[in-house]
């Protein structure tokens, strides 16, 4: 009895598994499975039938019996007049067979299968407005996919709607969204593709082809009527429903098959069946205004003196153009609804681009760098009208496509040993991603951020080399090859992690972290040296506030450039950063030997002589280090954290970011507040303990850090240690797992500790000679 | 205020540390056993190093026969024709073995993104003359010192020097090498040609052993390898149907002149197979009725091949119409198979690699 329950609790148990792992089935065989079974009993029919075999009649017996079925059934309730064509296509395949007449069959054929596809769209389309995500789960499958090929990949979207529906995440509504986006789309790129392999049958005078081409182009609009009667109107969608039926005239024979393929050219032109959805829309505005501010700068590199001199500039400028207008040819018909005239004039410049380029190109005029600057300019602020907000916030998936191209020009460039060309692609995808997503990655995953940034420069622990490092060695193209792999798998979890729109919240508190974790640094060094300062030297003090000052209003103008001028400033973002940086740490080295000579040894003098030696001389010099030391100390940082909240605003907007860089700064200021407080109640001795101290600290993280961009600019070779450090050690103490990173911090600290030994050996020697002399 | 202080330093260090926007969730798709393509990848390409030594070793024996007779191939062979021709049939021979042991793994070379290069150098790239963007990434330089910029794919090289089917790589000199009294291939290879490309061959397999055995499959792999691999059906179909099978001596088509591409498909369908097989669990556990219909699809599709190739096999010429019906199938059967598995990568998550 014990055992009969458990058996019984098992199968339970083995059967809520099972209908919880699968999505629902109707009953009796897989409807995939039967449509398939039916579309290839048609073929091997088609093709007895071609071969002059028998055995066509019996395999169209079989469809006919699956059609008779539940399967025909259930198609011929959800969709009556795509059933009709069905019935009508089956009656249409005996004919043939009677007349043995191949074409005429393979025409019929394509019209079977269309119908049998439409017929399931509209299942899935009426289980999905009744909530019934099972049965659109069921019936979803029998469709068609985009042709794939190594290029090119069927999407998924229709699929994880169906889920999303099934899961209660997404809506009726929604679902069916992407459902129509998904399968029209599909229907659509199958319907192109059958008219461009019409056109070669006919070409090879392949009878059969071309009349099966033309039947499923005319199967595949049947599918797409309903958006093109909403776009059109009834009257347009007759008029094409007609062309598609001259087509299949034509095509079977009775007709001029040219004639009527332009006419159902003029009929599709400029139409799209499947709306794009709002996420793919604001990812193509993204793309379009990156590309248009692209092309001019790419031009004006490749251009001086109205004669072209990098024509891989111009190269670049042509394929960035292209990709603007491919992505603008998909925004047309919405923008065109904000302000036609306006999208007209766009459509007008983008063409007019496109024409100098072209000239250009192919060694004809060369137009000056400052026309394209304006027809850009002009574009992106037409654009910057028409686009409503959300697409220019959503732009983190623009961001990465612009990215992918890059890197595959880069890789197209080293394929042709132009590694010039290659070098330039890859500092303008760096650039795009350190002005883009980068700010919202270093606060969302910082470690991931090194490894891009490690692939895209000079490598780490786990890939001892980066792009940057292989392109300057001009090595072959499967090693880059094999680090381009890494560095995609490393950006698509990068794309992933981004991919979810922030609340205002969260951006805010990243755009503060930001700034307080900046500010937290610059601080620290200025508590440093305000407090050597702070004794008998505070008129020094005032040069550093000069300098911090100075470094502030810097920032503030960095600030206030317009974008496209910071993101082609961000591809030297490194090398500035490395040049502020090496500033800082030589000022820091000479004021720190100072600080210590100054604190001890003059201090001691000025007791001993009563001021009489004090150093006058160089007082300028001091003034001016100790004003490039507050600047550079502030600034250092302070071109990045533009950059970064630059991004944040593309993502939130302005006043979001600014409440965020306000509590940054509330917060920096208390912080700096308490640390000046603390500091200025510890007895003289300490103060000048912690002093040296924090001196000598600041020193070897910025000399960290320092080495390590240096390394990524390939400035300094980088010997990693075989280890990967986490990410906060690099952020607080400039420490990275290079060898030489490791040995000028060391030899950093001990020229701190050598000159404060220097400046007691002095002390104790002045000692004994004053002792010596007598009073 | 030390704890006014204390509250604003952990106020500080918490928002420094804090990690403001949580990633998104995503659906866990690890745990997939994928040791069995790793394997299977491994065992094939030793075999196919094995075979590609045995290559070099006929084509050195050929050069040494040449350089003897001071490269006039006339001398050679009115000379030296049987040790020659020997040398000449085993070269044909390995190549023979090669190419199909290659098939056997293409499935899987050409559609993980971190091996796909070796497809392009092996099996698949263009020649700068027909396509200077997406050309071959080497240049084969010969003994003599000459150099072939970017000739397309080495196994296409191969052939075309083995049988003579593109002048420039042959010495020009005619000579009934299989001794079967057919013009096909009878052309003398040039020695310097077939030595270079045999080497050169033979190290791009040891790298590929190499980058096989650093490789550790992941499921994107394996999706990515199925939604790739399995719809370029079209691509080899168009190749079959200008192939001296389908359009005799019409064909000018250099390469694909003695193996028919209908069994090389067969091949790269096996080792997919393999693939998929490693996946199925996973699929199974997401939608068991769909995991059937994809193995299933993947080998109707292969039945339906074998089925075209034997009926050529046993003699049967297709029509070029009949060609582009059959690959149309084949493409549509394809595409639906790979439809289906790009579906269930998107349901789990899994990345498709671009």
């Amino acid at each position: 009895m014990k055992l009969n329950k458990l058996l019984f609790a098992l199968v339970i148990t083995g059967l809520a598994v099972l209908s919880t792992a699968s999505p629902a089935r109707a009953g009796g065989e897989h409807p995939a499975a039967q449509a398939e079974a039916l579309r290839s009993a048609l073929f091997t029919a088609q093709r007895h039938l071609l071969a002059g075999e028998d055995g066509a009649p019996a395999e169209l017996e079989k469809a006919q019996a699956i059609l008779a079925g539940e399967f025909g059934q259930q198609l011929a309730a959800a969709d009556p007049a795509a059933s009709q064509r069905l019935q009508a296509a089956f009656a249409a395949m005996q004919a043939a067979l009677d007349a043995n007449d191949p074409a005429a069959f393979s025409a019929a054929r394509a019209q079977a299968w269309t119908a049998v596809l439409a017929a399931s769209y509209s299942r899935v389309e009426q289980a999905v407005r009744a909530g019934d995500a099972a049965s659109a789960q069921t019936w979803l499958p029998v469709r068609e996919f985009r042709t794939a090929n190594r290029f090119s990949r069927p999407n998924g979207d229709a699929t994880v709607a169906l889920l999303g529906l099934a899961n209660g995440e997404v809506d009726s509504e929604t679902a069916e969204q992407f459902l129509r986006a998904d399968l029209y789309d599909t229907y659509q790129a199958r319907l192109n593709e059958a008219l461009r392999e019409l056109a070669q049958a006919d070409a090879s005078n392949f009878a059969v082809r071309r009349a099966e081409l033309a039947g499923l182009a005319q199967g595949y609009f049947a599918i797409l009527a309903p958006a093109y009667a909403e776009q059109r109107g009834e009257a347009a969608l007759a008029t094409a429903q007609a062309a598609f039926a001259d087509l299949q005239q034509a095509a079977l024979g009775a007709g001029n098959l040219a004639t009527a393929t332009a006419e159902v050219h003029a009929a599709l032109e400029n139409f799209r069946a499947a709306p794009l959805s709002p996420e793919e829309q604001a990812r193509r505005a993204g793309q379009l205004l990156r590309y248009i501010y692209l092309v001019p700068l790419e031009y004006g590199r490749g251009v001086s003196n109205g004669q072209v001199t990098l024509q891989f500039e111009i190269q670049e400028a042509v394929t960035f153009h292209e990709a603007a207008q491919a992505a603008f040819a998909d925004l047309q018909d919405v923008l065109a609804d904000t302000d036609s005239a306006a999208t007209a004039n766009t459509a007008a410049l983008l063409d007019s681009m496109g024409g100098h380029l072209l000239a250009a190109n192919t060694g004809g005029a060369v137009a000056e760098p400052r026309l394209l600057n304006q027809q850009a300019e002009e574009i992106m602020s037409t654009l910057d009208t028409l686009m409503p907000e959300e697409w220019k916030q959503q732009s983190v998936a623009g961001d990465f496509d612009v990215i992918t191209s890059m890197l595959d020009q880069m890789e197209n460039a080293v394929r042709a040993a132009d590694y010039a060309m290659a070098e330039s692609a890859r500092l303008e995808a760096y650039a795009v991603m350190e002005s883009g997503p980068e700010a919202r990655l270093t606060s969302l995953d910082p470690q991931l951020k090194l490894r891009v940034e490690a692939l895209f420069w000079n490598g780490d622990a786990n890939h001892p080399h980066g792009l940057s490092s292989l392109i300057a060695r001009q090595a072959p193209l499967q090693e880059i090859r094999s680090v381009r792999v890494a560095l995609n798998s490393e950006l698509q979890q990068v794309q992933k992690l981004l991919s979810v729109q922030s609340a205002p919240g969260a951006i805010a508190t990243n755009a503060a972290v930001i700034v307080f974790r900046e500010g937290l640094e610059a601080v620290l060094i200025l508590a440093s040296l305000m407090g050597s300062l702070k004794l008998q030297n505070q008129q020094y003090r005032k040069p550093l506030w000069v300098g911090t000052g100075l470094a502030l209003l810097a920032t503030v103008l960095t600030w206030s450039l317009a974008r496209s001028v910071l993101l082609s400033l961000a591809r030297y973002g490194e090398t500035l950063e490395a040049i502020v940086s090496l500033i800082a740490i030589v000022v820091l080295l000479l004021i720190t030997n100072w600080f210590f000579h100054k604190s001890y040894w003059d201090n001691w003098l000025a007791a001993f002589h009563g001021r009489k030696r004090r150093l006058l001389s160089g007082e300028t010099g001091v003034w001016l280090g100790l004003i490039s030391l507050g600047f550079t100390s502030v600034y250092r940082e302070g071109f990045e954290t533009v950059l970064f909240l630059q991004a944040l605003v593309l993502d939130g907007g302005s006043a979001v970011v600014l409440g965020g860089v306000v509590i940054g700064l509330l917060l920096t200021c208390i912080i700096g507040f308490l640390t000046f407080r603390f500091q200025s109640r510890l007895p003289h001795k300490k103060m000048l303990i912690v002093t040296g101290i924090m001196i000598g600290a600041v020193l070897l993280v910025m000399v960290g850090k320092t080495t390590y961009v240096l390394q990524l600019l390939g400035w300094l070779p980088a010997h990693t240690m075989g280890i990967t450090l986490p990410y906060w050690t690099g952020m607080w103490f400039g420490l990275y797992a290079t060898w030489e990173g490791l040995a000028l911090q060391v030899l950093a600290a001990g020229i701190v500790i050598g000159s404060y030994l220097l400046a007691e050996g002095l002390k104790k020697q002045n000692r004994k000679a004053g002792a010596a002399t007598p009073g | 205020m030390k704890r006014v202080v204390f509250v604003l330093a952990a106020l500080a260090v918490l928002l420094t540390a804090c990690q403001p926007a949580a990633a998104p969730a995503t659906a866990a798709t690890g745990g997939s056993d994928l040791s069995g393509i790793k394997d299977y990848l491994t065992a094939k390409v030793a075999e196919l190093e094995g075979a590609s030594q045995d290559l070099v070793a006929a084509s050195d024996e050929y050069y040494a026969l040449a350089e003897a007779a001071g490269f006039d191939y006339e001398a050679l062979w009115a000379d030296h024709s049987a040790e020659a021709s020997q040398a000449i049939q085993d070269a044909r021979a390995a190549w023979l073995e090669v190419s199909p042991l290659y098939e056997q793994t293409e499935g899987i070379v050409a559609g993980v993104p971190t091996l796909a290069d070796y497809d392009v150098i092996l099996d698949a790239g263009a020649s700068a003359e027909e396509d200077p963007e997406g050309a071959v990434p080497f240049d084969i330089e010969l003994p003599d010192g000459r150099v072939l910029p970017q000739p397309g794919n080495l196994f296409g090289v191969l052939e075309s020097t083995l049988w003579g089917t593109y002048p420039e790589y042959s010495s020009g000199v005619a000579a009934d090498v299989d001794g079967n009294g057919d013009s096909f291939s009878d052309l003398l290879p040039d020695a310097n040609v077939l030595k270079g490309a045999a080497d050169l061959t033979h190290s791009y397999i040891v790298e590929l052993k190499d980058a096989t055995a650093a490789w550790s499959p992941t499921e994107s792999d394996a999706y990515t390898a199925l939604v790739v691999m399995v719809p370029t059906m079209s691509e080899y179909f168009e190749s079959w149907k200008n192939s001296r099978f389908v359009a005799g001596d019409a064909s000018t088509q250099r390469d694909f002149v003695v193996i028919s591409r209908l069994a090389d498909i067969q091949d790269i369908l096996t080792s997919l197979q393999v693939v998929y097989t490693e996946i199925k669990p996973q699929v199974t556990a997401y939608d068991a009725a769909q995991a059937e219909q994809i193995e299933q699809g993947l080998a109707d599709l292969k039945a339906f091949v074998a089925g075209v190739y034997a009926d050529e096999q046993a003699g049967k010429v297709f029509t070029a119409e009949e060609a582009d019906v059959l690959g149309q199938e084949a493409q549509d059967r394809a595409t639906a198979v790979a439809g289906q598995v790009a579906q269930v990568a998107a349901a789990l998550n899994v990345e498709i690699a671009e």
